[in-house]
């Protein structure tokens, strides 16, 4: 019984890094976590999401195998290694195994491979939520209770008040370079509509120069020491679309000695940016809490799907609405750390909507 | 005696490119050529310039590494578990780690190598597959996080100075020379050569071929290890991505560099010129102010230059 507990609780521990005395805990994580459920009714929850080496899914998967143990129910990750073809077809042979009993969270590889999940799991009459990319015009109420919701965050809100925080560091006034992630990727598009927005709020900070690194950290340490030497001390912060970029970004200003003179910005709260943070070398990240994200999506789709409430009858801003993202900066970091670093926050995963801001608008 | 002449020409390419560069981005902005800027280019360009040697021998060689992005994911979690770290889950080696690394790193060359030579799978899916298998390793390891490196010896490689410039050029010197030193002086090096130039003829003459293939691979190992070290010394820490990218950039260095990945011809100095120009190009590009999208046009079309330039006179009867 111990040693079960212990696995539980590392394998929902978001934080915990596999070399050394887990080693054993990654593996079993790495295969999907099976093991006999306490009370199952047979319900098969599933996980797609692109790989268990990035931080973001690997959380994702925490959070899901978190739920499923929470209600005893029998829990695997479908990886789609970024092919949407197997993607689709391991989503599809599990439909044939399990049927109407799936309960399915899928981040599709991108946006077209919403329409035939979707489609698939209607048919089989499972249970599905999608998180992140779908096709505007495919939306959860025109399937009835199958499609139970869609999932996603606005970069908007995260690149504003990144920027704004970066802003406050050194007084509003002055001149910044900012880092885009792969410019057609929608997030990155978002994230820079919100810098946008906070600098056009801000007559009196000047946009020097942007670039894309393609969400890259090495091309982000290159790219502002290029800036270093075209712009010099005209910089007096430097914004980035994601941690990776501000991470490398960062690395650049530390070896000229810069770290913490000129600070950085970036958005989806992993670790190593939240110690930057901490540091006084970051001014701010948003954490988009993939745990919850896991977990509750399953959550949602699991609720539907026992009757615990019937997705046709709910409105719209129930079925696609944005998550929040948590701003964090200087002032919260050590709360912050306290709270989901240091310790693994309990989440309710009964509490469906909780967490909504709104739902999600299409240009 | 036209044809001598041209061949000293194309041969000297790259390194007029790489001059020509220089000239038209100083012309442009001054500032390119400042000590500080000059040290940036040097201090970018050390991790690309030890997974394009290693790679060198290999193309010289006729055959081609393509598991430079999973063997530096494997030799970045190799350091992370070797020396302190942010998890607290380090063996905290210190310096003793890095020939670990770099062995363990020359090791996994060294497997691919045996995998291209006694299961016969040609290089490039045995590299390929191997790479996977790299990044597969990292993945578990290191858990999918980028686990910050604080061991104060490896960071000292980016953040000490000596005489102005950063350990890491130092090491980087030291690694080029030696490359050169296996290339011009050394049986193996020759070996090298003879293979990808007519292998029948070097196996004809009693030279062990398999033997010297597995240690090309193994040496593209060593390299690549060397330079996961001071790329994640650079980024101080350790992650699966470190290498994303990295492929193409040392490939590119090569090509451009005059190394023919037909095998037999270039080498390690070509190698040296290679990289600076894409290191050039990278941080002149930002300083003149190209956007983006240009910037990879530019790159692209600099690959295709230089692939024309390299084919010199010589006429192809087909080209794949």
């Amino acid at each position: 019984m111990f040693i079960r507990n212990f696995l539980n609780q590392s394998m929902i521990d978001r934080r915990r890094f596999l070399i050394g005395s887990s080693l054993g805990v990654g593996a079993l994580a790495a295969s999907g976590g099976q093991w006999p459920a306490a009370a199952a009714s047979g319900y098969s929850l599933a996980s797609s999401i692109r790989s268990l080496s990035n931080a973001f899914h690997a959380a994702w998967n925490k959070g899901s195998e978190a739920f499923a143990t929470s209600v005893g129910e029998h829990y695997q990750a479908l990886v789609t290694e970024g092919n949407s073809e197997k993607g689709l077809t391991d989503i599809k042979a599990l439909l044939a195994k399990v049927g109407d009993k799936t309960i399915l969270a899928v981040d599709p590889n991108d946006s077209p491979d919403a329409r035939p999940i979707v489609e698939a799991v209607a048919a089989a009459k499972g249970r599905v939520v999608t998180v992140w990319n779908k096709p505007d015009d495919l939306h959860p109420w025109d399937f009835g209770d199958n499609y139970v919701a869609h999932l996603s965050f606005s970069g908007v809100p995260a690149g504003e008040q990144t920027a704004k925080a970066l802003f406050d560091t050194f007084g509003g006034e002055g001149g910044i370079v900012a880092l885009g992630g792969i410019p057609s990727n929608v997030s990155a598009i978002q994230r820079k509509a919100g810098l946008q927005k906070a600098l056009a709020a801000n007559s009196k900070i000047k946009l020097l120069d942007f670039q894309d690194a393609d969400w890259d950290s090495t091309k982000a340490t290159n790219i502002v020491a290029a800036w270093l030497t075209r712009f010099g001390g005209d910089i007096k912060g430097v914004w980035a679309a994601n941690d990776s970029m501000a991470v490398g970004a960062l690395e650049a200003l530390r070896a000229e000695g810069l770290a913490g003179k000129v600070l950085v910005s970036g958005t989806d709260g992993t670790k190593d940016a939240v110690q930057a943070i901490k540091n006084k070398e970051m001014a701010a990240t948003v954490d988009w809490d993939p745990l919850w994200i896991g977990g509750i999506t399953l959550s949602l789709g699991y609720h539907a799907a026992t009757g615990k409430f019937k997705p046709s009858d709910e409105s719209r801003a129930h079925r696609e609405f944005y998550g929040t993202g948590a701003l964090i900066t200087q002032a919260d970091v050590e709360d912050y750390w306290k709270k989901h670093v240091e310790a693994t926050p309990t989440i309710d995963w009964n509490d469906l909507w909780g967490r909504l801001s709104g739902q999600i608008t299409y240009n | 005696m036209i044809a001598p002449t041209k061949f000293r020409l194309a041969s000297a390419m790259p390194v007029l490119v790489l001059v020509g560069l220089c000239v038209v981005i100083s012309l442009i902005e001054p500032r390119f050529l400042s000590l500080d800027n000059l040290i940036r280019i040097a201090a970018a360009s050390t991790a690309p310039l030890m997974l394009a040697l290693g790679v060198t021998f290999v193309i010289i060689m006729g055959s081609i590494d393509l598991s430079v992005e999973g063997a530096m994911a494997f030799s970045s979690a190799v350091l992370a578990a070797g020396v302190a770290n942010a998890a607290n889950t380090g063996l905290n080696l210190g310096l003793a780690a890095l020939p670990l690394v770099v062995l363990g790193t020359a090791l996994f060359g060294a497997l691919v190598g045996f995998i291209h030579v006694f299961l016969k799978v040609p290089s490039f899916m045995a590299s390929l597959g191997m790479s996977f298998i790299g990044l597969g390793m990292a993945t578990v390891l290191l858990g999918g996080e980028r686990v910050v490196i604080t061991d104060p010896y490896v960071r000292a490689l980016t953040l000490t100075r000596v005489l102005d410039l950063p350990i890491a050029i130092y090491v980087a010197a030291i690694m080029f020379l030696a490359a050169w030193v296996i290339e011009n002086h050394t049986i193996f090096g020759r070996h090298v050569y003879a293979l990808g130039g007519a292998e029948h003829l070097v196996v004809a003459s009693g030279v062990n071929a398999n033997r010297v293939r597995v240690l090309a691979f193994a040496l593209s190992g060593f390299f690549i290890g060397v330079g996961s070290i001071l790329a994640s010394a650079r980024l101080g820490a350790s992650s699966v991505s470190i290498g994303s990218g990295q492929l193409f950039t040392a490939i590119s260095a090569i090509v451009v560099g005059g190394t023919a990945l037909s095998g037999g011809s270039g080498g390690v100095a070509s190698t040296l010129v290679g990289v600076l120009i894409v290191m050039v190009l990278n941080n002149g590009m930002v300083i003149v102010g190209l956007p983006t999208f240009v910037q990879q046009g530019v790159l692209g079309v600099m690959i295709i230059i230089a692939v024309l330039l390299n084919q010199r006179n010589r006429v192809l009867p087909v080209v794949k």
